[in-house]
């Protein structure tokens, strides 16, 4: 027996050392502390004010390091996020990584006519059911911005028709306070009151700074009331390098890591302990389009070295990946899937969004739900690496098969194929002649078909009687009030 | 009775094979006829695993497991056939085309055809047209199998269907396969049938005999 080996081969990755992540770290608490951020909310200045941080005119707030550092530390370090049923699925922190989609896309491509046209609620349906079938997708978004349903209403909307149709935890934007209040009400009646709702939260909502260094009041109202009722809240900016923050990425993350942690600061401040997923994007603003780019090769280095940041800081972090810039799901979006998915994983991302994405985040794709969450599985099985102990080097069993012999009919081989080679479900293996007998079908024309067999067969868990006509109740008299 | 025959069943579906040997011998023992236990359990549990392998429920490995279950109960039961149709399922000369070495495809389908029951004589690898020719009049095989992986090496397996027909011996048809080989070239050589893949190759043997 070798006693020294380290069995497990996993590929790693690691793009800063530590006097680059201090580097960082010292910059953002620079730009805080010299600089200072603008917060729009009479409250959250109060906060800070309290807590020893400097006001100045314009409510720019200039944050000390020590209160940064003391956010840091009291911030749970391990978050577990619960599935409707309060189970827990998401532990996130650490390198663990979970996928899903995102929110608020306001167009579609419609799975039978091809088309690019507006996202319905009928969409979000779709979507929350083909997320829920997809074993890779860990937690479900909107997808989509209904355009059906009036400004104000949509984000409630959508929250009822995704907690309706499937049981995994739930990613969700809202509007203003007032909405984010109905959705929070909505879900704790789906947990059984509100306290239960705290102790099995199965939802995350999404709110964020604006670059630069700027919180919004509707923003902060949102932080804040999460932070009071302990409901898990991911606040982090987004960032464009070039035009909200500085072309360079050194500087734009900068930049981003200082809204990100003022944000945590407050946050921490209204409710030390309170449940937050923090971090940033920062991506390049294209700057012959001026377009926001969701797979420039450089978002993927600001998300590397923003990851081993927060890493370092031992906080849950999210993630951006599984998204293109292409406005259908053609070979560009393919590509950029495939590296922005493995980089991300690599990353140790805990809460990776986006999957679906198209058209710069204006375009949903049902069917790429599907692709992402092959890709997904290729990357796993990829970063699970392979182990090297003797059951795996397996020399017996090369030397009872010796030189011209096969392994197909060894037991070994028997023993050890299913764990040891991933199987795609739709990428093509097979050979030329029964590829062409089996209809010739390119992977596009698979992954249309494979959706479409979803939304017609995949049935979620339905949520009791009680609790679905509660959520009627809730909804008639929000969207009563509204009509009035 | 209908238990024992279940087990045997099951052993080949799974792939144990001393499981399968012992129903097998617990069977004969009973005093079951030999044809009964192939035609009510070996076959049938061979054909539902080539159906489970096309639907890609199972893969290669345990295909191979059940057909070695398969070849132990056949092993066991070979003295004991009555009928000479069981007897007789069909016999193969198989082998790699002359200068070819990359034999895993033949041993593939070697395995698939015995799975099915067949008789299979392999013959190795880099084996001349003679050799195949010679090796079925001597076996009265019904069927000469021929692997090619190179585009240099399958030229060779025109000269098996040549030889074939020079010595006059129009009840040995003639199948090849392999990644180069295609229904044009087929054709061209005038095989009488070829495999797209080894679970292809037994399903074209099985038609040649049937015919």
């Amino acid at each position: 027996m070798e006693t020294s080996l380290n069995h497990l081969c996993v590929p790693r990755f690691e793009l800063l050392d530590e006097s680059q992540i201090l580097r960082l770290h010292h910059a953002a608490l620079r730009i805080l502390g010299e600089v200072g951020v603008k917060v729009n909310h009479q409250r959250a200045v109060d906060l800070l004010a309290g807590h020893g941080a400097k006001v100045d005119a314009d409510n720019i707030v200039k944050i000390p390091q020590f209160l940064v550092e003391e956010a840091i530390r009291s911030a749970p370090s391990d978050l577990i996020i619960y599935n409707r049923k309060k189970e827990p699925v998401m532990e996130l922190g650490g390198k663990r990584i979970y996928f899903g989609t995102g929110t608020d896309l306001p167009k579609t491509i419609d799975l039978v006519t091809r088309k690019v046209r507006d996202t319905t609620s009928d969409d979000v349906i779709l979507s929350t059911i083909i997320s829920d079938a997809m074993p890779d997708i860990d937690f479900i978004g909107s997808f989509g911005l209904p355009k059906d349903i009036r400004p104000g209403l949509h984000y409630i909307k959508c929250f009822e028709l995704e907690v309706r149709n499937s049981a995994k935890p739930i990613f969700f934007t809202a509007g203003s306070e007032k909405d984010l209040n109905v959705i929070l009400d909505m879900a704790s009646t789906v947990a059984g009151g509100d306290e239960e709702l705290s102790r099995f939260p199965f939802l995350i909502h999404y709110s964020e700074p604006t670059s630069p260094l700027t919180h919004s009041k509707e923003a902060l109202a949102k932080l804040l009331l999460c932070s009071e009722r302990k409901i898990p809240v991911n606040y982090t900016p987004a960032l464009l390098a070039g035009s909200t923050g500085p072309v360079t990425l050194a500087g734009s993350l900068g930049v981003a890591v200082a809204e990100a942690l003022s944000g945590l600061v407050i946050h921490q401040l209204a409710n030390r302990g309170s449940p937050i997923i923090t971090g940033v994007a920062a991506t390049a603003m294209d700057m012959l389009h001026a377009t926001v780019s969701y797979s420039a090769p450089e978002f993927r280095l600001t998300h590397s070295a923003y990851a081993e940041l927060f890493h370092y800081y031992n906080l849950p972090i999210w993630g951006t990946a599984g998204c293109s810039d292409a406005q259908f799901p053609d070979l560009q979006a393919g590509a950029e899937y495939g590296f922005s998915l493995l980089s991300a994983a690599l990353d140790g991302a805990n809460l990776i969004h986006d999957c679906g994405y198209l058209g710069q985040g204006f375009i949903a794709s049902p069917e790429m739900i599907v692709f992402a969450n092959e890709v997904i599985g290729m990357v796993k099985r990829y970063l699970s690496g392979f182990s090297i102990d003797d059951a795996h080097l397996a020399l017996d069993v090369v030397r009872s098969v010796g030189p011209g012999g096969h392994f197909l009919g060894e037991k070994h081989t028997l023993d050890f194929f299913k764990q040891e080679h991933w199987r795609p479900s739709l990428f093509n293996r097979e050979n030329l002649p029964n590829w062409i007998k089996k209809g010739s079908k390119t992977l596009d024309q698979k992954l249309v078909e494979k959706a479409l067999e979803i939304s017609k067969t995949h049935k979620p868990e339905p949520l009791s009687s009680t609790v679905s006509e509660e959520l009627d109740r809730i909804w008639d008299k929000i969207s009563s009030q509204m009509e009035k | 009775m209908a238990d024992i025959i279940k087990q045997i069943y099951n052993a080949v579906v799974e792939g144990k094979v001393e499981e399968a040997s012992s129903a097998v011998q617990d069977a004969l023992n009973s005093g079951l006829e030999a044809d009964e236990i192939l035609n009510k359990s070996l076959i049938s549990a061979m054909d539902l695993v080539g159906q489970r392998f096309g639907e890609g429920e199972i893969f290669i490995p345990q295909v191979l497991w059940s057909a070695k279950a398969m070849q132990a109960a056949m092993d066991l039961l070979k003295p004991h056939f009555t009928s000479s149709r069981s007897k007789d399922v069909g016999k193969v000369v198989i082998g790699t085309a002359r200068g070819d070495i990359h034999d895993i495809g033949k041993n593939l389908v070697a395995i698939m055809l015995e799975g099915a029951g067949f008789q299979v004589i392999d013959l190795g690898v880099d084996v001349e047209p003679e050799g195949f020719v010679e090796k079925a009049i001597e076996e009265k095989a019904d069927v000469i199998a021929v692997s090619a992986l190179l585009t240099t090496t399958m030229q060779s397996m025109g000269d098996v269907v040549s030889l074939v027909k020079e010595r006059n011996l129009p009840s040995v048809k003639v199948i090849i396969g392999g990644a180069p080989v295609d229904g044009a070239f087929c054709e061209e050589i005038g095989a009488d049938a070829y495999g797209i893949d080894a679970m292809d190759g037994v399903r074209k043997v099985k038609e040649l005999l049937s015919r």
